[in-house]
C-alpha cells in the first residue's frame, strides 16, 4: 500500500504507527460492536419473557436453551432459514448480473436518452417506499396473483437502482484508454464487458453481492406482506413471531437473530479475498 | 444529472453504433424497474390527486398538495429531517473514509478482522439493535449513557424523552452504527487505485497528505458521490429509528417526514395525502441530488 | 447485426413503456373488476360458485391473543372443518405490532382477509374506508344473544354490527401487596370503594423509599414511552367526567376545565417525587421490570393477565434456577382501581377486542357472508373463547364460553377477581353513536397534538396550561367553536 510511506529500514517507526492506528480502530470498534456483543450474550440466557432482560454486561450463565427453544418453537424454523437463503441468493445473483450490465451501459456505452433514463431511475429511488408499497402489493397480489410464492418474494428486488448506481460509479473510474484500445482491436461491447470490465470490477461486484444478500436477508416487511403460511415465511418474519401479546421471548429472539446473522459471516469470509485484493488496471495489464 | 463523462467528445464518433448494446444491457434492469419501481411511483402520482378509497377514489385536484403545504407539522418534520441529515450524513461519510484509510496500511489478517468488525452491526436485525439502544439511552441512572456521563459528574439525562436531547440521541445512534456498508464500499474503491499513481507521486517526493489530496480524494469522487446521494436519500426517508425509538416524540421533536408519511398512509388512511407528501419529498431530494451531482460530478475522469 | 440489435432494443424499450402505461391504467380503471375482490382468491371464487353448502374458504388474520393461541390454530381449523365439512378456515398468524401494518396495506389495496382480530376502536377507521362488512342480517338471534350486551355493543357503529367481541378488559393499576401494606394502605377497601386523587396522591407518596437523594422505590410508575402515553391520559380522564372524547350531544369533551385539572395532577405526582421525572421514556417492559424488582409500589396500566406473569415469576424464584427476572422479588399482584378526579364517578377504561369482519372490492355473496359469520362466531364463543380468555385471566363474555370454561381451573386471587368484577360494573359504555368522521378527526387530533404535548408535559418542558390551550385551539380549529365543550 504505497499510500503510506514504506518506512523501509525503520521498522520501529512502522510498528509504532500501526499500533496507534490499531488503537484508534479498536476504540471505534468497541462502540460499534457493543450491540452485537449484547445480542450474543443475551442469546445464551434462558427463554423467559422480556422483563427478565438482565441488562448486565457479563452473561450470568451460558445456556443453549434459547437456541433449542427457537428450533422447537416452530416446525418451520429451519425452513425459514432455507427460504431466506433461496430468496437472498436469487436476488443477489440477478443483481450482480443485471445491475453490473446496466451500470456499465450507463457509465461507458453511449446511447440516446442515457442520462434521461438514468435520472428517471434515480428519481424513482427518492419516492419513499411507504407509498409505493400499496401499488406494488396490488400488482403482485391482485394482478399477478402470486402471493405466497418465491416469485413474489424475489421479483420486486431483481435489480435495484442502488446497485445500478453503485456499478456505474465504479465503472466510471476504469480508464477510458483501455476501453478505446479494445474497440480499436475490434472487440464489440459484449466482449469488452466480459474481457475487460468484468475482471476489473471483481471488487465492486463482491461488495454488491454481499450488500444485496444482506439487505434481502434482513428485509422484513415485504416478505411479511406477501406470505400467508408459515412454510413460506423468511427467517425475519419467523423471528417476529417470538413477540407475544405483552411479552417478548427475549433470549430466543436474540438466539434467532444470532442464527440469522451466521450466513452473512460465512458469505463475508468466503468473499473476503475479493475485498482484500483490489483489482487495478496495472494488475490486469501486467 | 448524469455524471459528466470526460470520455471526451472527440472520441464520440468512434463509439457510434453502441446504442443497441446500451439498450440491450439495460433491458432487464429497465423492465424490472418499469414494473416494480416506476409503476408504483406512477400509481402514487395519480393517487396524490385523489381522495383514495379502495372501493373507488375521488378526484380532488390539488387539495392534497395544498393541505400538505398548509400543514405546520409537515414543515416541522421537513426541518427535523434536514437537521438530522446534515448532522448524520457528512459525519458518517467522513468517519467511513477515515476508517477505510486507517485500515489500509495494516497486515491483511488485521484488515480482514477490522472489516468484519465494522461490517457486523449491519448484519444484526433491527429489532435486536433497537432493544440494545433503548437500554443505552435508558433514562434512569442505570442506563449506559447515564452511567458514562455520571463518571464526569454530569447530571442524569432523559435522552429520548426530552426535546433537547431526543434528536441528538438519534444522531449519536446513527454515528455509532450503520456505516458498515460505506466502509466496505470505500475500501473497495481504495483498492482500485493503481499503484503507479503512488509511485509517480513518490518520485515527486509527495507527502502522505499530498497523496491523499491529489490522488486518493479525486479517485474516490465517484464513490463519495454515490455514498452522499444514497446517504441523503436514505436519511430523508429515515423512518425506522424514529418509529422504534421515540415514535416521533417528545412534542414531535423527532417526527421525520418518513414517519409522517407512514402515519398518513396507514394510521389515518389519508393515502392520497401521503402520496402527495412523498412526491414533494422526492422533488426535494431530487433538487438536493442535482446540486450534489453538479458540485461533485465534475472531473471524474483523469 | 448491429441493426438487428438496434431494432430489438427499441422493441424492448417500447415494451417497457407500454407495460408501464398498461399497468397504470389497469389500476385506475379496473378497480371494480380486479380479480382480488375478496382476500382469499380461492375463497371468493368458490363463494361465487356456491349455492348454500358449497365449498368455501374463510381467511382470518390473527395475532397471538394469548400465549397458547397461535399454537392452537391448526386444531381450531380442524375443529371448524369438522363442524362445517364444506368450509375451510385458513388462519394467518402475525405478531401484534406487525399485523396492523399488514391489515392496513391489505385494506388500502382493497383485499383484506375475511376476519381480522383487532381492537374495537379500529372499527371506525376501516369503516370509513368502506371495507367492513355489516353482518347484522346474517346473525340469528341465538348467536347474538350468546354475547353479553356491553361488549357486543362495542362492535357496533351506527346501526351496523361488524364482528364479534372476544373479551372485555379493564385497564386498571397493579400493586405490590407487601409494599401497599407497608405503606399502610388498605388495599381491600380501595378495591371495593375506589379512591380519590388526593387519597391516591398521599398513598403513593408513602410508597416512596429513598436512600439519600436517590429514589430506591417509586410510588407509581406508568408506561409512557412513545405512544403509550395515550393510555395514561385516557385512563385518568375517564375518571374525571370524560368517559369519551365526545359528550352525548357529540361535542368534543377535552376542552373541559376538568381536562386541565387532570393535567395539573399529572405534573403534581411527578413533582412530588412519587413518580420518576423520566416517566416519558419508560416503556412497558421497563416498568414491568421495575415492578418485579421492587422499584415501584404500583404500576400501570395493569391487565388481569399480569397476575399470571407475576405468579410465574414467583414460581421461578422458588425454583431458584436462575431463570427468574434478575434482581426480582416475590410479588403478590393486587388489582387496583384508577383514582377519581374532582368528585366524578369512577369509570373504568375498557378495551374490547374481537373478530372483525371485512369485505373486499366485490360485494360478498350472502353465502360467503353467512360462512364468515359462522367462522367469526366459532372463534369468539365456546371452547376457543373459553381457553383463550382463561389464559388471559379475562372474564368470559359469552354464555357458551362460560359453559365451556366450567371444567377449566384458573389459579387467581379471589380478591382480584372480585375487584375486576367491580371495575367492569362501571365500565365505560360503547359509543356506536359517534359518527365515523368525527371519530377519525379526534384520533388525528390525539396523535398530532395531545400525545406530543403530553410527552412535553411529562418531560417538564411545558406547563399544563400550555398543553390545555394547545389542545383547545386545535379542537376549535377541527370541530368549530360550537363543536366543543365550554365550561
Amino acid at each position: 500500500m504505497a499510500l503510506y510511506r514504506k518506512h523501509n529500514g525503520r521498522r520501529s517507526a512502522r510498528t509504532v504507527r500501526n499500533a496507534a492506528i490499531v488503537l484508534v480502530l479498536l476504540l471505534f470498534a468497541a462502540a460499534t460492536l457493543f450491540p452485537i456483543y449484547f445480542m450474543i450474550i443475551s442469546s445464551f440466557g434462558d427463554p423467559v419473557e422480556a422483563a427478565a432482560m438482565s441488562y448486565s454486561l457479563w452473561p450470568d450463565k451460558v445456556s443453549f436453551a434459547s437456541y433449542k427453544f427457537f428450533m422447537d418453537f416452530s416446525p418451520h424454523s429451519l425452513r425459514w432459514i432455507g427460504n431466506s437463503a433461496i430468496v437472498a441468493a436469487s436476488v443477489m445473483i440477478t443483481n450482480v448480473v443485471f445491475a453490473s450490465l446496466a451500470g456499465y451501459a450507463f457509465s461507458r456505452v453511449r446511447f440516446k436518452g442515457r442520462s434521461v433514463l438514468f435520472s428517471m431511475l434515480l428519481v424513482a429511488m427518492m419516492v419513499p417506499y411507504q407509498v409505493t408499497q400499496v401499488p406494488l402489493y396490488i400488482l403482485i397480489v391482485n394482478t399477478f396473483q402470486i402471493q405466497n410464492t418465491y416469485g413474489a418474494l424475489i421479483l420486486p428486488g431483481v435489480v435495484t437502482v442502488y446497485n445500478i448506481f453503485l456499478a456505474k460509479q465504479f465503472m466510471s473510474t476504469i480508464p477510458g484508454e483501455i476501453l478505446e484500445c479494445a474497440k480499436v482491436e475490434g472487440c464489440n461491447q459484449l466482449q469488452i464487458y466480459f474481457r475487460i470490465v468484468l475482471p476489473l470490477s471483481k471488487t465492486v461486484l463482491a461488495v454488491m453481492a454481499i450488500l444485496t444478500f444482506m439487505d434481502s436477508w434482513n428485509t422484513f416487511f415485504w416478505p411479511f406482506l406477501v406470505t400467508n403460511t408459515m412454510d413460506m415465511q423468511t427467517i425475519q418474519v419467523g423471528l417476529k413471531n417470538f413477540r407475544f401479546a405483552n411479552t417478548t421471548y427475549f433470549s430466543p429472539m436474540m438466539a434467532g437473530a444470532t442464527i440469522s446473522a451466521l450466513p452473512m459471516f460465512v458469505l463475508f469470509f468466503s468473499l473476503q479475498k475479493y475485498f482484500l485484493e483490489g483489482v487495478t488496471v496495472g494488475a490486469v495489464k501486467g | 444529472m448524469a455524471i459528466t463523462q470526460t470520455v471526451s467528445s472527440g472520441k464520440k464518433r468512434r463509439i457510434r453504433g453502441d446504442g443497441a448494446w446500451g439498450y440491450a444491457f439495460i433491458a432487464v434492469a429497465l423492465l424490472g424497474y418499469a414494473l416494480f419501481t416506476a409503476y408504483p411511483v406512477i400509481s402514487a402520482f395519480f393517487i396524490s390527486f385523489q381522495e383514495y378509497k379502495p372501493l373507488g377514489s375521488e378526484y380532488v385536484g390539488f387539495d392534497n398538495y395544498s393541505a400538505t403545504f398548509r400543514d405546520p407539522l409537515f414543515w416541522k418534520s421537513i426541518r427535523n429531517t434536514i437537521v438530522y441529515t446534515i448532522l448524520t450524513v457528512p459525519v458518517a461519510l467522513a468517519l467511513s473514509f477515515a476508517i477505510a484509510i486507517l485500515i489500509l496500511p495494516l497486515k491483511k489478517r488485521l484488515q480482514t478482522t477490522f472489516k468484519a468488525i465494522y461490517y457486523l452491526p449491519v448484519v444484526a436485525s433491527g429489532v435486536a439493535m433497537s432493544v440494545v439502544w433503548l437500554w443505552i439511552f435508558d433514562p434512569l441512572p442505570a442506563g449506559i449513557f447515564n452511567r458514562l456521563i455520571s463518571i464526569v459528574g454530569a447530571p442524569n439525562q432523559n435522552w429520548l424523552g426530552a426535546s433537547g436531547t431526543a434528536m441528538f440521541s438519534l444522531v449519536i445512534m446513527a454515528w455509532l452504527s450503520s456505516h458498515g456498508a460505506s466502509i466496505i464500499i470505500y475500501l473497495a474503491a481504495l483498492l482500485g487505485v493503481d499503484e503507479s499513481y503512488y509511485e509517480a507521486a513518490d518520485l515527486d517526493g509527495a507527502t502522505f497528505l499530498q497523496k491523499l489530496w491529489h490522488i486518493v480524494i479525486p479517485f474516490l469522487k465517484p464513490t463519495t458521490l454515490f455514498l452522499l446521494v444514497t446517504g441523503v436519500i436514505g436519511s430523508f426517508q429515515v423512518f425506522q429509528n424514529a418509529y422504534l425509538m421515540t415514535g416521533g416524540g417528545p412534542d414531535n421533536a423527532t417526527t421525520m417526514v418518513g414517519l409522517l408519511i407512514f402515519n398518513n398512509a396507514f394510521k389515518y388512511f389519508e393515502y392520497g395525502k401521503a402520496a402527495a407528501q412523498s412526491l414533494v419529498l422526492a422533488l426535494l431530494i431530487a433538487g438536493i441530488s442535482m446540486f450534489q451531482f453538479k458540485f461533485l460530478g465534475k472531473d471524474v475522469e483523469y | 447485426m448491429t441493426r438487428k440489435a438496434q431494432v430489438l432494443a427499441s422493441v424492448l424499450a417500447l415494451t417497457v413503456s407500454m407495460t408501464a402505461l398498461a399497468a397504470c391504467s389497469s389500476n385506475n380503471k379496473n378497480n371494480g373488476a380486479s380479480p382480488g375482490g375478496s382476500q382469499s382468491p380461492s375463497g371468493s371464487a368458490s363463494a361465487d360458485a356456491g349455492s348454500s353448502g358449497g365449498k368455501d374458504t374463510i381467511t382470518a388474520l390473527l395475532p397471538p391473543v394469548s400465549s397458547g393461541f397461535q399454537d392452537r390454530f391448526e386444531q381450531i381449523s380442524k375443529d371448524f372443518n369438522a363442524k362445517y365439512p364444506n368450509l375451510t378456515l385458513k388462519i394467518e398468524p402475525a405478531s401484534w405490532e406487525d399485523m396492523t401494518q399488514k391489515l392496513d396495506t391489505q385494506v388500502n389495496a382493497g383485499s383484506p382477509p375475511d376476519i381480522a382480530f383487532i381492537g374495537s376502536d379500529g372499527i371506525s377507521k376501516y369503516l370509513q374506508q368502506g371495507m367492513l362488512m355489516d353482518i347484522t342480517d346474517a346473525v340469528d338471534s341465538n348467536t347474538y344473544d350468546d354475547f353479553d350486551q356491553a361488549p357486543i355493543a362495542y362492535m357496533k357503529k351506527g346501526e351496523g354490527l361488524y364482528g364479534f367481541p372476544a373479551y372485555m378488559e379493564v385497564h386498571a393499576l397493579g400493586g405490590n401487596r407487601q409494599f401497599l401494606e407497608d405503606a399502610g394502605i388498605d388495599w381491600k377497601k380501595v378495591q371495593k370503594e375506589g379512591w380519590t386523587f388526593d387519597e391516591f396522591r398521599e398513598a403513593i407518596h408513602k410508597g416512596v423509599v429513598k436512600d439519600g437523594d436517590v429514589t430506591k422505590r417509586y410510588g407509581f410508575v406508568f408506561a409512557n414511552s412513545g405512544v403509550t402515553s395515550r393510555d395514561y391520559l385516557n385512563i385518568l380522564i375517564k375518571n374525571a367526567g370524560m368517559p369519551s372524547a365526545f359528550t352525548t350531544d357529540l361535542k368534543y369533551a377535552y376542552t373541559s376545565k376538568n381536562f386541565l385539572e387532570v393535567l395539573k395532577d399529572v405534573r403534581l405526582l411527578i413533582d412530588d417525587g412519587s413518580m420518576p421525572k423520566e416517566l416519558g421514556s419508560i416503556d412497558a417492559g421497563k416498568r414491568w421490570n421495575m415492578f418485579l424488582t421492587g422499584q415501584t409500589m404500583i404500576t400501570g396500566k395493569g391487565l388481569a393477565t399480569f397476575e399470571n406473569s407475576a405468579n410465574k415469576n414467583n414460581e421461578k424464584i422458588d425454583a431458584n434456577d436462575g431463570s427468574a427476572v434478575k434482581g426480582s422479588i416475590k410479588v403478590d399482584y393486587i388489582v387496583l382501581p384508577v383514582p377519581t378526579f374532582l368528585g366524578q364517578p369512577p369509570m373504568s377504561s375498557t378495551v374490547v377486542d374481537g373478530y372483525v369482519t371485512f369485505r373486499g372490492k366485490k360485494e360478498p355473496t350472502p353465502e360467503h357472508k353467512a360462512n364468515i359469520v359462522k367462522a367469526a362466531y366459532f372463534l369468539a364463543s365456546g371452547q376457543v373463547a373459553a381457553t383463550t380468555n382463561n389464559e388471559l385471566f379475562a372474564a368470559h363474555i359469552t354464555q357458551s364460553g362460560r359453559k365451556a370454561a366450567e371444567s377449566m381451573t384458573v389459579n387467581r386471587n379471589p380478591d382480584n377477581v372480585a375487584a375486576v368484577e367491580t371495575l367492569l360494573s362501571h365500565a365505560s359504555p360503547a359509543r356506536p353513536d359517534i359518527p365515523v368522521e368525527l371519530g377519525a378527526k379526534s384520533i388525528k387530533l390525539e396523535d398530532e397534538v395531545i400525545i406530543p404535548k403530553m410527552q412535553a408535559l411529562l418531560a417538564n418542558e411545558i406547563k399544563p396550561e400550555d398543553m390545555y390551550e394547545a389542545v383547545k385551539a386545535a379542537a376549535i380549529k377541527t370541530f368549530g367553536e360550537d363543536g366543543v365543550v365550554k365550561d
